[in-house]
């Protein structure tokens, strides 16, 4: 009734709301509306009123329904409760019934798998064993002892044609794959060498490719259905020549591509890719090997240990690249020895890639020590970030074991790996002749040697830079032009022959002696200038006055402009005396170089005078070039000349005594160390230094 | 005239000194050098002693000349203006001057072929001027150089002067080892002043520094370990290139953001300023410091560096950008230009400190070795080759 009240509101609102404007209509019209509208609502409110005595109606059935439901379930229960025991009793029987099943299968089991076993069933005999196994495991010792004894015999029997049938080459790949996934499910410790892992492969190659078939097979067949019915069709309705024509063409079309898109191709596809990938990661994994040998041996060694780290780490990275290459070696050497169809059909390609990957391999070996020495942006020049090492980081150490380890892989590694692939690698050829073989040594060893070089002038500038600092501040601290007299000789010569004695140790551990024994004082004929820098001749200057000391620097002048140049910049090798001969070459350089740049009194120069005097003996210890050592140092006294305003050397009685007051001195703190510490070398080189 | 002084002169250059209108000018009769083979090198033997600068005379657009300064402690110092004869086969002297100190750093003006500075020491006093060359064919008895300014508010080691290289500007930059001065000089009335300056601290250095021809608010400041870069408007730094160990700086005049530094460690080092981190190449440079790098003025790939192994290096360094597509491939592919060491020049006697491409002459350089030879190249056979 609330939908008439409603109603009713509403033609009420349409009388008052829109009074003025509904009084202009007309009136008539309006009341004939409102009729209708009565009759509409009347007419309404009745078929209300029936449906709501249908409801009524509905409801009274419900219950009805209700009452009849439940007294259904009333009884289906009571039958329920009635058969509930029976039931029972025949759950029971199903489950003795399965039970005994299954001991008869236990017992039945040794038999079975005889048989398996002669009928080479080897799959189902190892799905029964496994299937028994949870059984054999809770009653094996008790009730089931001597089934279980004996299967374990027929299955060990299995295990054993298994092995045997992995091993036999005569078997099918398959079949040999088989075996492999077979001895895995029997938890049996699968030999798990390449050939298993291989076989494996292939097996899982072989599945794809089956299932290619299966797919490119059924393709086929529903395309010459229709084709088939398409020709019904056409024969049904008319004598259509030419379209069976067409269709005839389209079938030996097909018989072709088909014979183009054979299945070996597919199987070899799928090969293919396995084995190179296989390929990929053995060398990734090698190059991995090679930067942790190289890295693990570097963190911050301790003194004492110190000695060998670097050799240690030189060793170790060695043997990581010529075992690892020459196992690499051997696995794709079976790999072609395997014999298979399949294998043997890819075997150029394999030659290939062995000898690519070698390739890249060495490749990317330069341009990881590159980033090892913070120089992997070289490598590298578009990694905008550099997440290489900075180089300040970088161990002077690491760098020299780099530029020897690159010289044994030019020298050793790389025609040993050229032996081997030369003896099972060679041919190859399916990149085409106009690429040439994949592995060219010649550029390999070229980037080795160059690499190798590049390491050993970068180990020698880092530790130069080093030596450079401490010269550099030597020489802008003081006002060398209100310079006091010399009293004793400067400090920093001792930090100066500390950084080379550190030198020393490095390149002891890493660089071969030189050839070259080392002369004392001999007139090498290394350089041009030795017959004019003898030691005799040298300490006879320094008695000189004045006078003498202005005649030898100006023929110094002399000798620089008549003879050749001194040839202070020779090649560097790879020796022990080569390497820090130069870095003393180069520091030296360096000396006379930050002397130019300053102007000193009388008493700087003599400042310089001393030091370098000092200087002389010590360095002639560590360096098998006299002649260039004295080359240079008379070269910074002359640069001390040149930029002083007051040019007067020490007398040679006050130089002479403030040099083995420095030479007491230093033997007397070596002395007291010693007593604290006693480390040998310490000891040796500063013996060696007096 | 004076008397050469005792110092040895090179003996490999026949000198005769010609006096002619009460003047003296000094006439070396040149030579190609052969001593050690390849070298074709034209050598100037007129500096009596040591020397270190050595700069082209941007504005000269008539003929390609240089001015060198020599360094000398205890000896009158003198400023050569040295002039390649017309069929570039001998080089004169045209003009020498007399400087009342050694000196340490000399700069053309860009656009006044008679003016430049000089930056000197003497004993603890040192200083930097801009001065004038006189009228050459004036009757005036002693050819005096015409003192025009004094940069004198430097109270640090002056280290160098720059002008700004492309062309007429009324500002100059001078750098001492702790601060930065920006001066607007005017050469007519004789004046300057300082418009700014900025310190780089107690704890920094400046040794060097230069001027980006592309934006003249740009400098480039060798300090210590690093290369800082300011803004001349505020004064302010506006980047850094860390782990440089600078000895020079030189910008890539033809492509903005471009420049070269001579280093300690690494020899030669290409950067583009928009990507500071790491270098974009990397050259060997010298077997001892690479002492100075210029870029030629013309052919930008080309650049030249002087060291004190006694040599100047030729490179062929291809700038970024002009290749990136062969980028990508590693090794396999067509090798993309390589960046090569085209000659070396070993005819020096000495380190080898000055260095200058001629602007004139692009394929031309002088440099200028520290027992005060001239030498000056032609590279245009490597510029045909390209």
């Amino acid at each position: 009734m609330l939908w008439i009240r409603i109603l009713l509101r509403d033609s009420k609102d349409l009388h008052t709301d829109s009074c003025p404007h509904v009084q202009k209509l007309n009136l008539e019209g309006l009341l004939q509306k409102h009729v209708e509208m009565a009759a509409e609502i009347k007419n309404l409110d009745t078929d209300l009123q029936i449906m709501k005595n249908n409801i009524v109606g509905m409801e009274a059935n419900m219950e009805q329904l209700l009452a009849k439901i439940t007294s259904v379930q009333s009884k289906s229960d009571l039958v329920n409760t009635s058969l509930f025991e029976k039931r029972e009793h025949i759950e029971k029987l199903h489950r003795t019934r399965n039970l005994l099943r299954k001991v008869q299968f236990i017992y039945d089991l040794p038999t079975r798998l005889a048989k398996c076993i002669k009928a080479e069933a080897y799959a189902d005999a190892v799905r029964f064993f496994i299937g028994s196994k949870p059984i054999f495991e809770a009653y094996g010792d008790s009730s089931f002892q001597d089934c279980k004894r004996a299967s374990e015999e027929a299955i060990d029997l299995v295990i054993k044609n298994l092995e045997a049938k992995i091993y036999s080459d005569s078997e099918p790949i398959e079949a040999r794959a088989e075996a492999v996934v077979l001895l895995k499910q029997l938890n049996f410790p699968v030999v798990d060498d390449l050939n298993s892992i291989l076989i494996a492969d292939n097996f899982v190659a072989s599945c794809q490719v089956d299932s290619l078939k299966t797919k490119l097979l059924e393709k086929l067949e529903d395309y010459l259905m229709t084709l088939q019915d398409e020709h019904k069709e056409t024969g049904a309705s008319a004598l259509d020549t030419l379209e069976t024509r067409v269709i005839w063409e389209d079938v030996t079309l097909m018989d072709e591509v088909l014979a183009e898109a054979a299945l070996p191709a597919f199987s070899l596809e799928a090969a293919r890719s396995i084995i190179r990938q296989f390929i990929s990661t053995s060398f990734s994994h090698l190059l991995l090997e090679v930067s942790e040998a190289l890295t693990k041996s570097q963190p911050m060694p301790k003194k004492g240990s110190e000695e060998s780290s670097l050799q240690n780490a030189l060793e170790g990275s060695k043997k990581v690249v010529i075992q690892g290459s020459l196992d690499l070696l051997l696995e794709f050497r079976q790999l072609l020895d395997d014999n298979l169809e399949l294998l043997a059909k890819l075997r150029d390609l394999i030659v290939d890639w062995v000898q690519e990957g070698f390739q890249g391999f060495f490749q990317k070996l330069d341009e990881r020590f590159l980033a090892l020495c913070g120089k992997g942006y070289i490598a590298n020049p578009d990694s905008s970030v550099i997440d290489a090492i900075q180089v300040d980081k970088v161990q002077t150490g690491l760098v020299l074991v780099l530029a020897q380890l690159s010289v044994f892989i030019e020298q050793i590694a790389i025609p040993r790996i050229m032996e081997e692939i030369a003896a099972s690698f060679s041919g190859g050829g399916a990149r085409g002749y106009e690429h040439g073989p994949a592995f060219v040594p010649g550029e390999i060893c070229r980037i080795f040697r160059s690499a190798g070089e590049r390491f050993l002038l970068l180990y020698i500038n880092m530790k130069t830079q080093k030596i450079s600092i401490l010269l550099k501040k030597r020489f802008t601290t003081p006002n060398w032009i209100k310079h006091k007299e010399p009293r004793e000789v400067h400090m920093f010569v001792d930090l100066l022959l500390q950084e080379l004695e550190a030198v020393g140790i490095e390149v002891r551990q890493i660089l071969p002696q030189g050839l070259v024994r080392r002369h004392r004082h001999s007139d090498s004929t290394g350089s041009t200038n030795s017959s004019r820098s003898n030691a005799t001749r040298e300490d006879k200057l320094t008695r000189t006055n004045t006078q003498r000391v202005r005649s030898q620097f100006l023929e110094s002048h002399l000798a620089k402009l008549f003879e050749q140049k001194m040839e202070i910049f020779t090649k560097v090798q790879y020796t022990q005396e080569s390497v820090i001969s130069t870095i003393i070459k180069f520091c030296l350089k360096s000396l006379q170089e930050f002397v130019r740049l300053q102007t000193f009194n009388r008493s700087g120069f003599q400042q310089i005078q001393l030091d370098i005097e000092f200087l002389k003996n010590p360095l002639k210890e560590f360096v098998d070039d006299d002649a260039a050592i004295d080359f240079l140092l008379k070269e910074v006294i002359g640069a001390a000349h040149e930029r002083c305003l007051d040019p007067i050397p020490l007398e040679a009685p006050i130089l002479d005594k403030l040099i083995s007051t420095k030479i007491s001195k230093s033997r007397e703190e070596s002395q007291r160390y010693n007593k604290l510490t006693k480390p040998k070398e310490l000891f040796v080189c500063s013996e060696r230094r007096l | 005239g004076r008397i050469p002084s005792s110092f040895p002169l090179t003996q490999t250059v026949k000198r005769s000194v010609v006096l002619h209108n009460q003047r003296l000018t000094a006439v070396f009769l040149c030579r190609r050098v052969t001593m050690r083979g390849a070298s074709t090198g034209i050598v100037y033997g007129g500096l009596k002693y040591q020397a270190r600068s050595i700069a082209d005379v941007k504005a000269d657009t008539d003929h390609t000349s240089f001015l060198a300064g020599t360094l000398s402690l205890k000896e009158e110092n003198e400023v050569h203006l040295i002039r390649l004869s017309p069929p570039g086969s001998e080089l004169v002297c045209e003009g020498l001057f007399y400087h009342p100190n050694e000196i340490w750093d000399l700069k053309s003006c860009p656009f006044n072929p008679r003016i430049f500075s000089t930056v000197y020491t003497s004993g603890e006093t040192y200083g930097a001027s801009v001065w004038q060359i006189p009228e050459l064919n004036s009757q005036s008895n002693a050819p005096q150089l015409e003192h025009l300014i004094s940069l004198n508010e430097h109270s640090f080691k002056i280290k160098c002067v720059l002008w700004w290289p492309s062309g007429k500007h009324d500002k100059l930059i001078s750098i001492d080892e702790g601060n930065l001065f920006l001066w607007s000089i005017d050469t007519s009335n004789k004046m300057a002043k300082v418009i700014s300056q900025e310190s780089v601290g107690m704890l920094h250095n400046l040794s060097g520094g230069a001027w980006d021809p592309h934006d003249r608010n740009a400098v480039a400041g060798i300090c210590d370990s690093s290369l800082e870069f300011w803004d001349l408007r505020t004064m302010k730094k506006t980047s850094s290139i860390e782990q440089a160990h600078a000895r020079d700086v030189d910008y890539n005049p033809k492509k903005q953001h471009l420049l070269v530094t001579a280093e300690d460690v690494s020899g030669i080092r290409l950067w583009d300023l928009r990507r500071p981190k790491c270098p974009v190449k990397e050259l060997p440079g010298h077997a001892h410091w690479t002492w100075a790098v210029r870029h030629n003025p013309e052919y930008d790939e080309l650049i030249l560096s002087a060291g004190t192994d006694s040599t100047v290096n030729l490179w062929l360094a291809h700038p970024p950008g002009a290749n990136d597509s062969m980028s990508e491939s590693p090794v396999d592919s067509p090798k993309r230009p390589k960046d090569s060491l085209l000659n070396s020049y070993t005819d020096y006697e000495d380190s080898v400190y000055g260095l200058a491409w001629s602007t004139r002459e692009p394929s031309v350089f002088a440099s200028l070795s520290y027992d005060g030879r001239v030498v000056v190249e032609s590279v245009k056979s490597y510029i045909r080759r390209k």
